[in-house]
């Protein structure tokens, strides 16, 4: 499909800096992403969430913009801005009108060079306060809302860097020292380990140009991580169990799958659509609409660049038996294992796969996240026909394979319980 | 050698950008259903919102949750399909469909690829035309919200925002229902009851379709009337109440057993969008709270590091309107933010600086071409024009209104529409923890609500 094609150009400054442009001159804007190569995974057992507090504190001000410049700054000049962290990257970004481009490189260069003249202890411990919050608004105060890391911390052993959350846990949060910070940054916000995509209406060689001017000067570091990560596996089966301030039972199931564009990792992304994904869908149908024992129900293929969770989230109606709908799910996957899918399942998973890709392609900041993503997991931002094409090629027996491979493995089962009152 | 750059120069634009508004096409089709479209060629892509302007406000008393139901149960069926046939359809074409109700009006939605964008209208024409209102989907989808309404009460955000609701707008307005309703009045619904509202309320004379994408004008008015026109249902008159009530200043509290955090609504009744001081008390807003370099936000999370963010908004009905100051903090800090909030709210009639002003307009100003990039801030843009009876040419004089404003509209604006002795404080969260920090409070009664907003302290 021509439409998918998306042209570019990449390079690399001296420095090591990846740098991919795109043009797309719909709209006089200009979308700035840079990935750094370095997420939750990269932290160590006490100090877990300081990928995610980066996140923060380099909007906390650089060398040369003071704090709260950045957003000053760029909302000044009608632009949006933000960033957000995974296990395996962190990255940045401005969407502005096109002849602001100058400025949020100005901006993204001068953090990425800079940050840590800046910094303060004054900084660091206001952010740890606004990150505490941010963990008990989203995590400790949200309905089910520790179910995740629950199961991260007993799907993978302690030294797997999926183990923790990337938020991070709140003594950890409120151990980070300033020394912490700035070695962390030193190790992993370095010039050759970023890629900067500028995605828009701009002229090409002034673009080279201004990029050369902000980005060539700044050092990079020698620091090489080793990666000598074992594939987890689970020796058996965990059941989990906890009380929450909620009404409903929940059940979470979770096996180990495939890392992020590996073989499987389309064909179980499929699985959950076909398991999940629509009204007609199986466990949908079964458990929600004809049976009603469950309010809801989601399978999710969850990968990244180590590896894979696959995951399926039932929610209980009000008295209704959580064994009978974990009995239901695995009937389910047994009999997908044994019989596959029709033609008609696989074409209606494959056609809301398509509109949702050329969706995807509307705003200029989404499409540069992409580049950024598939240059970081496939080293060619260019992949958004080979992408849909992995979903394309999926059939009845990849289906099956995949549910025989992952799905009758060893999982983890939490079942959250409401609280019992105490009146 | 690299060149040394002085890297303190902050860069400036050398050059204006040309942004050029799309237009809006307006039609009528022959059964008064009103049509706004704009072509966008960008994407194979064509959405379509239909905006029914009979919401959960419409709502007899005994019976809230009424037009909810009607939304949920309206994609249960239509023509020849069952409820998962009928889905299945959409599934097929890969196209979406939803809908959707809030206190104004009913949503139907779709999404389509332009080459599915034929069926897809016909699919949806069949939703609005033929709607099957089958008696077990109707016993489902009703069991449904009896569920959803148990999980709302886990889910401390949706309490603090549902008991706000309540509080600043009482019995006697019908914005006070609760869009999902309440076991009382679901108890009451009946099959009966979606027919009649289908056949009521459910009308082309008070709604509007919004269609934007990839296709001719020409085409689509003979793609709409040839499958929508035969839809000719009337529209009643109801008995929604919109008049204004006064509150004086009181804290509400709802406990929240165990909960480490406070949920906090800070706010009062404010008038409707068509309000002549629009864009002074917009700009206002942003200053105080509207932006993440607002007052509030700068005091309580960059400076305070009491929260992960705090924010207002003048929120909009057809009808009336609120002004809301919204945070989530932890227990301990829940009595000083609320007091540094209520200070800030006072400190803003004060005046605002030129400074402020100045970043606040061109902000404004240079964000606008931003909002017309997805089809779907597009639809959005398009149905504030159709929920608020705003004119065709707004886009158009949006910029100028944004520069027209002054400094004295903005000061003026802060002391009409920021009123300190009316405001409802409502409080999710430590109910023992929390009476405790507020039993000196001086701005208001503390009183202990139900999670129904009833007093039971």
């Amino acid at each position: 499909m021509k439409i998918l094609n998306i042209e570019y150009e990449k390079y690399n400054l001296s420095n090591g800096l990846q740098v991919i442009l795109h043009q797309n001159k719909n709209l006089p804007l200009a979308a700035i992403n840079i990935w750094y190569k370095v997420g939750s995974a990269f932290e160590t057992r006490g100090k877990t969430g300081l990928a995610h507090l980066f996140e923060h504190m380099m909007f906390q001000g650089s060398e040369n913009a003071a704090k709260e410049m950045h957003f000053r700054l760029i909302q000044e000049a009608g632009g949006t801005l933000n960033g957000s962290t995974t296990f395996d990257r962190t990255n940045y970004y401005e969407k502005v009108p096109s002849n602001f481009l100058e400025l949020a490189l100005w901006l993204e260069s001068d953090r990425m060079g800079f940050l840590l003249p800046a910094l303060t202890l004054e900084k660091l411990d206001n952010q740890k306060g606004v990150v505490s919050n941010e963990r008990l608004e989203r995590y400790e105060n949200q309905p089910y809302g520790l179910a995740w890391e629950k199961i991260l911390a007993a799907l993978f052993k302690k030294e797997f860097p999926y183990s923790w959350p990337t938020i991070g846990y709140l003594e950890d949060i409120q151990s980070y020292t300033l020394e912490d910070v700035s070695t962390f940054f030193k190790n992993y916000y370095s010039p050759h380990n970023a890629c900067l995509v500028i995605a828009g209406d701009f002229d090409t060689d002034h673009c080279k140009k201004l990029v050369e001017k902000y980005f060539e000067s700044i050092q990079s570091n020698s620091f090489i991580r080793n990666d000598n990560i074992e594939k987890p596996s689970l020796e058996k089966t965990i059941y989990l169990q906890y009380e929450d301030n909620v009404q409903l039972e929940r059940i979470y199931l979770a096996w180990h799958s495939d890392k992020a564009y590996s073989n499987d990792d389309a064909a179980l992304d499929t699985l959950a659509d076909i398991l999940s994904g629509s009204k007609n869908s199986r466990l949908y149908k079964k458990l929600v609409f004809e049976k009603e024992i469950a309010q809801d129900v989601s399978a999710m293929q969850i990968s990244g660049k180590l590896t894979g969770i696959f995951m399926i989230v039932a929610t209980a109606k009000p008295g209704k038996d959580i064994s009978e709908i974990k009995q239901d799910i695995f009937d389910e996957i047994q009999h997908l294992e044994t019989h596959g899918v029709i033609e008609r399942e696989l074409l209606k998973s494959k056609n809301g796969i398509k509109a949702s890709f050329i969706n995807s392609l509307q705003q200029i900041d989404n499409l540069a996240d992409h580049l950024n993503s598939y240059n970081y997991f496939l080293g060619e931002p260019n992949s958004f026909i080979s992408d849909l094409n992995r979903y394309e090629s999926i059939n009845s027996t990849s289906l099956k394979m995949v549910a025989s491979k992952y799905l009758t493995q060893n999982y983890v089962e939490l079942i959250v319980k409401p609280l019992k009152k105490v009146c | 050698m690299l060149k040394k750059i002085d890297r303190s120069i902050i860069p400036q634009p050398k050059e204006e950008i040309k942004f050029n508004l799309p237009e809006i096409k307006t039609f009528l089709l022959s059964n008064g259903l009103k049509v706004l479209f704009v072509q966008r060629d960008f994407l194979p892509l064509i959405r379509i919102n239909l905006i029914a302007n009979c919401g959960s406000s419409f709502d007899p008393a005994e019976k809230k949750g009424l037009a909810n139901l009607f939304a949920m149960m309206i994609d249960e069926g239509a023509g020849e399909y069952n409820s998962l046939e009928l889905s299945e359809e959409f599934e097929l074409l890969g196209s979406s469909f939803s809908a959707t109700c809030n206190h104004d009006n009913v949503y139907l939605s779709i999404r389509a690829l332009t080459e599915n964008f034929e069926r897809t209208l016909e699919l949806f024409s069949l939703i609005i035309l033929k709607p099957r209102f089958n008696i077990n989907d109707f016993q489902r989808e009703k069991r449904k919200v009896e569920v959803k309404l148990l999980q709302q009460k886990d889910d401390p955000e949706e309490m603090a925002d549902l008991l706000f609701n309540k509080v600043i707008y009482f019995h006697d307005n019908s914005y006070s229902n609760p869009v999902l309703g309440d076991e009382t009045c679901l108890a009451n619904i009946n099959l009966e009851d979606i027919k009649n509202f289908y056949k009521d309320y459910f009308a082309p004379v008070n709604s509007q379709l919004i269609v934007t994408g990839n296709i001719q004008p020409e085409k689509l008015i003979n793609l709409l009337e040839s499958n929508l026109s035969s839809w000719n249902n009337i529209n009643k008159a109801s008995s929604a109440k919109f008049g204004k009530t006064v509150n004086t200043s009181k804290v509400y509290i709802l406990n929240k057993e165990n909960a480490v955090q406070t949920e906090v609504r800070i706010g009062h009744q404010s008038e409707k969008r068509q309000t002549p001081d629009y864009f002074a008390r917009t700009v206002m807003n942003m200053i105080l709270g509207g932006q993440f370099t607002s007052r509030l936000n700068l005091n309580l999370r960059e400076q305070k590091g009491f929260t992960y963010g705090v924010s207002s908004t003048f929120s909009y009905y057809k009808y009336s309107g609120d002004f809301c100051v919204s945070t989530s903090v932890s227990t301990e800090n829940t009595f000083a933010a609320v007091n540094e909030i209520l200070n800030e709210l006072k400190k803003i009639k004060d005046g605002v600086t030129i400074q402020e002003l100045d970043f606040t307009l061109s902000s404004m100003i240079r964000r606008f071409p931003s909002q017309f990039e997805s089809d779907n801030q597009m639809v959005s843009n398009l149905s504030l024009l159709a929920i608020h009876d705003l004119p065709l040419s707004y886009f158009n004089n949006y910029l100028q209104n944004v520069r027209n404003v002054t400094i004295e509209e903005v000061n003026k604006s802060a002391l009409l529409n920021i009123r300190l002795d009316e405001l409802s404080i409502v409080l999710v969260g430590n109910r023992i923890k929390l009476l405790d920090s507020f039993s000196n409070f001086s701005k208001g009664t503390v009183q202990i609500i139900n999670e129904n907003g009833q007093i039971i302290e």
